[in-house]
C-alpha cells in the first residue's frame, strides 16, 4: 500500500455518495476515504484484523470513487495492492476458503464452465438448500443465467465491404460460456463495419477475477498476450467490461517484468463501443422502435472512462430512444466475483439498481458486462418483478445493422 | 453501568462503533490537520435515537459531536476522545416534498444535492450550492450556514431554512420555525456549528428553476482589471447569481487537473453567471459584457448549452483539489473584505508572498468579497509549512483589518476559534456565550469550537454593579 | 437616579406609555456608549427598560409589566457608513426607514424592506418586524441585517456579525434580537445589505371573489418580487403581483395572459403592504385560511404571511385554521388567546433567562412572560 499514492487523498469526501457500500451502510470504514484511511493505519502499523480485512473485502471495486476523485486518487491501484495483502495475512474460515477455492477454480475457465450448464436449471431449484450451506454457493446458483444454444464461433470472420482494420475478439469466460450469442453478435458488427474479426480459438481466462481479488493474474495474463501476438490484430476488442479493464492494466501487472511489461504496451485494447467510435460508422443502421435503459458497467464507465461512446452508437439508432438510470454511478452489486462472495450487500445492491431501472420505463435493458446483467436480472426474479429483457450492447447494434427490427 | 452499556442498549451491535482502528477512520473531518479519535461513534437513524444518546450524555457528563458527511474545512466535526460522536449519514431520508408550498422536509443526513435532485424534474431547486454538494449533507449545511457560488443573489443556507426540529443539549426535541413569534430562534441556530443541539429535520425552501441561465467567461490581463469589472457590474445595478474570479496561479493548476481551456495568458477570469426570466438575463447579459469590455477584458465566452456551462465551471470546481497538482501541499483559507476592498487586500496578498517565499493561489467568490486564498508549500522543505502557517494568518489579518471576517462559509470550527479575538471583544463573545449557555448550559454539545477557551456557564463573565452576583 | 448619567433624561408622560404603562422617565441617548450608562444605571436601580423608536408600534404584543424608563432612540438618526461599492450601510438603530430610503436613493440602492409606518426606526423595524410584500423575494429584516451592535440589560456592549455580507464567524446576534420587542436588550446599531433599486416596476393587479389561487404565478417562471392579496371584510378581493428590472412590463403582461385579466399599473396599489385595520392580528398560514365574517386579511400568497384587522374570538378562529397555521394578537382589543401555540417558547424562556436575568427589559411583552 503505496504511501505516496494515499497522501494523494486530502480527504475531501466527493467519494462517498459514489460509493456503493457507503450507500447502503453510512459508514465512514465502509468507504473510499475510510478504506484508504485504513490502508494509512495498516502501514502505520496496526494489524490486519478481521474487522479491517473486511471492510476491504466489502470493497465492490467499482471504482466508481476514481472517477468522483477531483485530486486524482488512484483507488484503483491502491485496493489492488491491497487485496493480496489481505489475503496473505487475514486467516479466512474454512468454508470461506474452500468456497474460494471452488469460484477460482471454476470461473477463469471457459470449459469447466461449460461443462456446468447443463444443471442450471437445477442450480436455480437447489438455491435455497445451497444458500444454507453456504451464501455464496446460493448465490452462484441464483445468479447463474438460463440456458442457451451454443455454437462454436469460427476462427476467422471476414469483414463485409472493403477492409478497414483487422482486430481480435477476447470471447470472455463468463460471456463465452453463458452469453455465446453476445460474441456471434459482436463478431457481425466488427465484420459488417468492416473488420476481419480474428476469434483466436482455445483463448482462456484474460485473469480480470483474480486480479480484482488480490489472486495472481500474471499467468492468465501472459497467455492472454501470447495468444493475439500470434493472431496478428492490429487492436484486441473487448465486449465484457471486466476484461476490457484488467487488459488495459496488463503492462501493471507485469511491471516486475520488463519485458513482458513491454509487451504488454504493445497491445492495443480497445472495449467495443469504443473501438466502434474510433473507427466511425459505415454500416447502415435500421430503426429499431424500442426504448432502452442504458446501464453503465462499472469496469466500463468508471475503470475505462467509456462512458458517452455506447451511448453515441445507441444514439445513432433511428427510432431507437435512449433513457437513463438514476444514480447511474452507483454499482449494481455484481463487480467480478463479489455478488458471490458478499451475497448480502450483493442483493441489496441489485434491487437497489433494478427499481432505478423498472423507474425508466424502458422495454429493454442494455448493458455491456455480462455479469451485470446477470445480476441485475436475479435481483428482479427474487423480487417477483416481471423480469426486464437485456441485452449487450453489440446485440442492439447487430439487431438495427441487420435490420432485424427488433432485437433478437 | 457505563456509557458503552447504556449506548449498547439503545443500538444493535452494527450502529455501536468501538473497535479502534474502525474509530480511527472519524479522527478528522475535510480539516485533516486536526485529528482526534472518539471514545465511540453510534449511527442513529432517527430522532429519538439522537435524543436517546444526548440523554444518556447528559447523564454521564459526557460531551457529544454531531457529524454528517464529514467534509467540513474547520474541524468543525473534530470528535473529542472523552465523547460520543453521532454520525448522521444513516438519516437521509427525504421525508416530504411539497411542491406547491415550495418546501421539503428531510432528515440531516440527505445531500445537499439530493434535495434538488429529487425536485429537478419538476422544475425546482434548493438554492444553496456548497461546492461540496454532492456529498455535504443538509444537517452540516444547517451547523455551518453553508453557502455556494450561488449565495450572492440567493443567500445562505440560513435563508433557505423555514423550521427546524432539534434535539437539545439537553435531549428535549424542540421544533423551532420561523413561524414562532418572538426571538428568531432558527436564525440563531443555523450557523452554530452544533454547539446548541443537533437539527433531526429540516424545512427547507424550495424554488422555481430560473427560465434561463447564462454563463460568461471573462478573461483579464490583470486582476485589478477583473475587480473593476466586478465593482462596475454591481454599480450597474445588475445581481447576478454569481461572479466568481481565478487569478493565473488557480487558472495554470485547473489547466493542469481538468484542461478547461480558459484563455492563455490570462491574468484572471471572471466567470459571471446571470439567471433569471430570459427578457431580464438578455438585457443583462449585454450589458455585463459592454462593461467587461470596458474595463480591459481581451476575451468573453459566453457559454450557449448546459455542456458549455459546466466546461466553464468545470475549471473553477475543481481548482481547490487542482492545487494539488503543482503543489505538494497547500493550506485552504477562507476570509471575507468588502468588494471595495478587494483591491488592496489582494495587493496585500502579493506582498505577503514575495515577503515569505510562499506562492499563494487566488479563487474565490468576487460578488461578494469571499477569498479563498490557497497558500502553497511543501512540506518536505524544512519550515515552509510554517512560513505558509504564518501567510494564512496573516491574509485572515488583512481580512480584519479591512472590516471583513475571518470565515465567509467555512466556519469557525476548532481551526479558527484562536483568532475569534482578533474579530471580536471579550465583551461580544460573553454575550455570544449567554446563548451558548441557554441552550446548553452543561457545555456538552461539540465544545471547544468557535469559542477560544470558552467560560463554563456558571461564570460570571464580568463584575458588574447592579446585578446580583451568581456564585456557580 | 439616571441624572448622573449625564443622557438627556425627562419626566415621563401618557404620550409615552408603552400599551398603556407609562414610564416614569425617558431617557434620550445620543451613542451607543449613552445607551450602555443609562443602561448600567438602571441595573443600579433595578429599573425596568423600554426601548423605543418611532413609537409606531409600542402598541404591539403585550404589554410589558413594568416601565421605569423608556429608552427613546430617536436621537440616534445618523447613517454611519454606508460605502455604495459594498452595497452595505451601518447605521444608528433610532434612524427613520424613510429616511434611510431618501439617503440610499441617492445612489440608486434601498434597503429592500417594506415598512408601512413612514415614522418607524430602523431598531423597531428589527426587535418588532411587520411583513412586507417583498420579503418573497428579498428576506425579512432578518434576511437582511448582517451585523448589529446591541446593548445588554446590565449595560454591555456587544457586536456581531460585521459589515459583509457573507460571515459565518461567531453566533449571529441580530437575528436572536429580531422579534424580541426589546426583552433582550437594546438594538443599538445595525448593518443592512442593500439592493440596486430596480431600473424599472410593473403591479399586475385584477379582482377576484373570495381567496384567489396564485399557484400558477408561482410556479411560473416570471418571477414576481411579490403576489399579495387584499381580501376586505365584504366586497371582492385584489390580488397585485409586483415585477422588478428592465423587463418589467414584458413580464408584468405575460402574468396577465396566465391570469386571463388585470390591469398593468406602474404605481402600487393604495392598499399594497398597508395594515388592513385595527384591531390587528399576525396570521401565518400556508394554504388558503378561512376567515370569520367581518375580518379583513392583507398579505402575501406567496409566503403565506398575512396582516388582518377586525374583532373575532382568536381562539374560535384558531380551531377553524389548519394545524400548522399561527394566529397572534398584536393590536387592540383581544377576545381570546393572544399567542396560540409556540412550540419553541421553553427554549426562548432559557434564552431570556441568561440574557436578563432580573427581567428588567420590556418584561412580559411576549408570551410567556418573556
Amino acid at each position: 500500500m503505496d504511501p505516496e499514492l494515499i497522501k494523494d487523498c486530502v480527504h475531501c469526501g466527493f467519494c462517498l455518495p459514489t460509493c456503493p457500500t457507503y450507500v447502503l451502510w453510512g459508514e465512514e470504514m465502509d468507504s473510499p476515504r475510510g478504506r484508504i484511511h485504513l490502508m494509512a493505519q495498516y502501514n502505520e502499523g496496526a494489524e490486519m484484523t478481521p474487522e479491517m480485512a473486511g471492510h476491504f473485502d466489502a470493497c465492490l471495486g467499482c471504482m466508481a470513487c476514481v472517477t468522483a476523485c477531483p485530486s486524482g486518487v488512484q483507488y484503483d491501484k491502491l485496493i489492488e495492492h491491497t487485496r493480496p495483502v489481505v489475503e496473505r495475512e487475514h486467516a479466512r474460515t474454512p468454508r470461506d476458503r474452500a468456497v474460494r477455492a471452488l469460484v477460482f477454480a471454476l470461473f477463469p475457465y471457459p470449459r469447466r464452465l461449460r461443462l456446468i450448464k447443463p444443471f442450471t436449471r437445477l442450480n436455480r431449484r437447489l438455491a435455497p438448500f445451497l444458500d444454507r450451506v453456504h451464501p455464496t454457493l446460493g448465490a452462484l446458483a441464483e445468479l447463474t443465467p438460463p440456458r442457451s444454444r451454443s455454437r462454436p464461433l469460427p476462427p476467422l470472420v471476414r469483414a463485409r465491404g472493403p477492409l478497414r482494420a483487422r482486430v481480435g475478439l477476447l470471447t470472455g469466460c463468463v460471456q463465452g460460456a453463458f452469453f455465446p450469442d453476445v460474441n456471434r453478435a459482436t463478431a457481425r458488427v466488427l465484420a459488417l463495419e468492416g473488420c476481419d474479426v480474428v476469434i483466436p480459438p482455445g483463448q482462456g481466462c484474460c485473469g480480470a477475477l483474480s486480479l480484482h481479488s488480490g489472486y495472481d493474474a500474471h499467468r492468465f495474463a501472459r497467455r492472454t498476450i501470447e495468444t493475439f501476438e500470434k493472431a496478428g490484430v492490429d487492436t484486441v476488442v473487448v465486449n465484457a467490461a471486466g476484461c476490457g479493464s484488467s487488459m488495459k492494466d496488463y503492462a501493471d501487472v507485469l511491471a516486475d517484468d520488463p519485458g513482458w511489461q513491454r509487451r504488454a504496451e504493445c497491445l492495443k485494447v480497445r472495449d467495443l463501443a469504443e473501438f466502434l467510435v474510433e473507427l466511425g460508422p459505415v454500416a447502415v443502421r435500421h430503426p429499431l422502435p424500442v426504448t432502452v435503459a442504458y446501464h453503465d458497467a462499472c469496469h466500463l464507465a468508471h475503470a475505462q472512462g467509456v462512458r458517452s461512446q455506447p451511448r453515441e452508437l445507441l444514439d445513432q439508432i433511428p427510432e431507437l430512444k435512449v433513457r437513463e438510470i438514476a444514480e447511474s454511478a452507483i454499482c449494481c452489486g455484481s463487480a467480478g466475483t463479489y455478488n458471490l462472495f458478499q451475497p448480502q450487500p450483493a442483493r441489496e445492491l441489485g434491487e437497489r439498481k433494478a427499481g432505478r431501472v423498472e423507474d425508466t420505463g424502458a422495454d429493454l435493458l442494455v448493458s455491456a458486462n455480462p455479469g451485470c446483467t446477470m445480476q441485475i436480472t436475479a435481483a428482479m426474479r427474487r423480487m417477483g418483478r416481471p423480469v426486464m429483457p437485456v441485452a449487450h450492447t453489440a446485440q442492439v447494434l447487430d439487431a438495427s445493422l441487420r435490420g432485424l427490427g427488433a432485437v433478437r | 453501568m457505563t456509557v458503552f452499556d447504556r449506548l449498547d442498549a439503545l443500538f444493535p451491535p452494527d450502529r455501536v462503533i468501538t473497535d479502534p482502528v474502525r474509530l480511527r477512520t472519524y479522527e478528522c473531518d475535510g480539516l485533516t490537520y486536526h485529528r482526534a479519535t472518539p471514545m465511540v461513534v453510534v449511527l442513529p437513524e432517527t430522532t429519538e435515537e439522537i435524543a436517546a444518546v444526548v440523554r444518556v450524555c447528559a447523564e454521564f457528563g459526557v460531551p457529544f459531536v454531531a457529524r454528517g458527511s464529514g467534509t467540513g474545512l474547520s474541524g468543525g466535526a473534530l470528535p473529542r476522545s472523552d465523547g460520543v460522536l453521532i454520525v448522521t449519514s444513516r438519516m437521509r431520508r427525504i421525508l416530504s416534498i411539497d411542491l406547491d408550498q415550495r418546501r421539503a422536509v428531510v432528515e440531516p443526513g440527505v445531500t445537499n444535492l439530493a434535495i434538488t435532485e429529487a425536485v429537478r424534474d419538476r422544475g425546482y431547486y434548493y438554492a444553496p450550492d456548497p461546492s461540496s454538494q454532492q456529498i455535504c449533507s443538509i444537517g452540516g449545511n444547517v451547523a455551518e450556514n453553508s453557502g455556494g457560488a450561488h449565495c450572492l443573489k440567493y443567500g445562505f443556507t440560513v435563508n433557505h431554512v423555514l423550521a427546524l426540529e432539534i434535539v437539545t443539549p439537553e435531549g428535549e426535541i424542540i421544533e423551532i420555525s420561523e413561524d414562532d413569534f418572538g426571538y428568531d430562534l432558527l436564525g440563531a441556530f443555523v450557523g452554530s456549528e452544533g454547539t446548541l443541539g443537533i437539527a433531526t429535520k429540516i424545512t427547507v425552501r424550495l424554488m422555481r428553476a430560473p427560465e434561463s441561465v447564462t454563463t460568461l467567461l471573462a478573461a483579464f490581463q490583470t486582476i485589478e482589471a477583473g475587480g473593476q469589472a466586478v465593482s462596475a457590474i454591481i454599480g450597474a445595478g445588475i445581481m447576478p447569481a454569481a461572479i466568481e474570479m481565478m487569478d493565473a496561479l488557480a487558472i495554470e493548476a485547473a489547466e493542469a487537473a481538468v484542461a478547461c481551456g480558459y484563455p492563455a495568458a490570462a491574468g484572471a477570469v471572471l466567470i459571471v453567471e446571470l439567471d433569471g426570466p430570459s427578457s431580464e438575463v438578455e438585457a443583462q447579459l449585454a450589458e455585463v459584457i459592454a462593461i467587461c469590455v470596458g474595463t480591459g477584458s481581451f476575451e468573453q465566452r459566453v457559454a450557449a448549452s448546459a455542456d458549455e456551462r459546466a466546461k466553464i465551471w468545470k475549471g473553477r470546481k475543481s481548482a481547490f483539489a487542482a492545487v494539488g497538482r503543482i503543489s505538494p501541499a497547500y493550506i485552504v483559507q477562507d476570509g471575507v473584505v468588502p468588494r471595495t476592498s478587494l483591491g488592496e487586500v489582494l495587493a496585500g496578498i502579493d506582498a505577503l508572498q514575495d515577503e515569505f517565499g510562499i506562492r499563494v493561489a487566488n479563487v474565490f467568490h468576487a460578488g461578494d468579497g469571499n477569498l479563498h486564498p490557497l497558500v502553497l508549500f511543501d512540506d518536505t522543505a524544512p519550515g515552509e509549512g510554517e512560513r505558509a502557517e504564518i501567510v494564512s494568518g496573516r491574509i485572515l489579518d488583512l481580512c480584519i483589518l479591512h472590516g471583513g471576517s475571518i470565515t465567509g462559509e467555512h466556519g469557525v470550527g476548532v481551526d479558527k476559534a484562536r483568532y475569534m479575538p482578533r474579530m471580536f471583544t471579550d465583551d461580544d463573545l460573553d454575550t455570544m456565550q449567554l446563548l451558548r449557555c441557554a441552550f446548553d448550559p452543561g457545555g456538552r454539545s461539540n465544545p471547544g469550537k468557535v469559542f477560544p477557551t470558552p467560560r463554563l456557564c456558571g461564570e460570571v463573565p464580568r463584575v458588574h454593579k447592579g446585578s446580583p452576583g451568581e456564585i456557580f | 437616579m439616571l441624572g448622573h448619567t449625564g443622557v438627556m433624561i425627562r419626566d415621563g408622560g401618557p404620550l409615552d406609555a408603552v400599551g398603556g404603562v407609562t414610564p416614569r422617565w425617558v431617557a434620550q441617548p445620543e451613542s451607543v456608549e449613552e445607551i450602555a450608562v443609562v443602561m448600567g444605571a438602571c441595573a443600579d436601580g433595578g429599573l425596568a427598560v423600554t426601548p423605543a423608536g418611532g413609537r409606531t408600534k409600542l402598541g404591539w404584543a403585550a404589554p410589558p409589566e413594568r416601565v421605569d424608563v423608556l429608552l427613546d432612540l430617536s436621537s440616534m438618526h445618523d447613517v454611519l457608513e454606508h460605502v455604495a461599492g459594498d452595497l452595505v450601510v451601518r447605521v444608528q438603530a433610532g434612524i427613520p426607514v424613510t429616511r434611510l430610503a431618501e439617503v440610499l436613493a441617492k445612489a440608486g440602492q434601498a434597503l429592500a424592506l417594506d415598512v408601512p409606518f413612514p415614522d418607524a426606526t430602523i431598531g423597531g423595524t428589527l426587535a418588532a418586524p411587520s411583513p412586507g410584500p417583498r420579503a418573497f423575494r428579498y428576506g425579512n429584516a432578518r434576511d437582511l441585517l448582517i451585523g448589529v451592535t446591541v446593548v445588554l440589560a446590565d449595560g454591555t456592549i456587544a457586536r456581531a456579525g460585521g459589515k459583509v455580507v457573507k460571515n459565518v464567524a461567531g453566533y449571529d446576534l441580530g437575528k436572536l434580537f429580531t422579534g424580541s420587542y426589546g426583552t433582550l436588550g437594546v438594538i443599538a446599531e445595525a448593518t443592512f445589505r442593500l439592493h440596486p433599486i430596480p431600473a424599472d416596476r410593473r403591479w399586475l393587479s385584477f379582482e377576484c371573489e373570495g381567496w384567489e389561487d396564485a399557484g400558477d404565478l408561482l410556479r411560473s417562471q416570471l418571477e414576481p418580487s411579490a403576489v399579495e392579496i387584499d381580501h376586505p371584510a365584504e366586497g371582492l378581493s385584489t390580488v397585485a403581483a409586483l415585477f422588478e428590472g428592465p423587463a418589467a412590463e414584458q413580464r408584468a403582461l405575460a402574468a396577465r395572459e396566465l391570469f386571463e385579466g388585470g390591469d398593468v399599473h406602474t404605481e402600487a396599489p393604495a392598499w399594497w403592504g398597508q395594515p388592513p385595520g385595527s384591531p390587528l392580528h399576525s396570521l401565518r398560514c400556508r394554504v388558503a385560511p378561512s376567515v370569520p365574517d367581518g375580518i379583513s386579511v392583507r398579505g402575501s400568497l406567496a409566503t403565506g404571511v398575512y396582516l388582518a384587522s377586525g374583532s373575532t374570538d382568536l381562539d374560535a378562529w384558531r380551531s377553524a385554521l389548519p394545524d400548522h397555521a399561527r394566529l397572534v394578537g398584536l393590536s387592540g382589543d383581544l377576545t381570546g388567546d393572544r399567542w396560540g401555540p409556540i412550540p419553541s417558547l421553553p427554549l426562548m424562556r432559557r434564552v431570556k433567562e441568561r440574557f436578563d436575568p432580573e427581567r428588567r427589559m420590556s418584561p412580559g411583552r411576549l408570551a410567556g412572560g418573556l
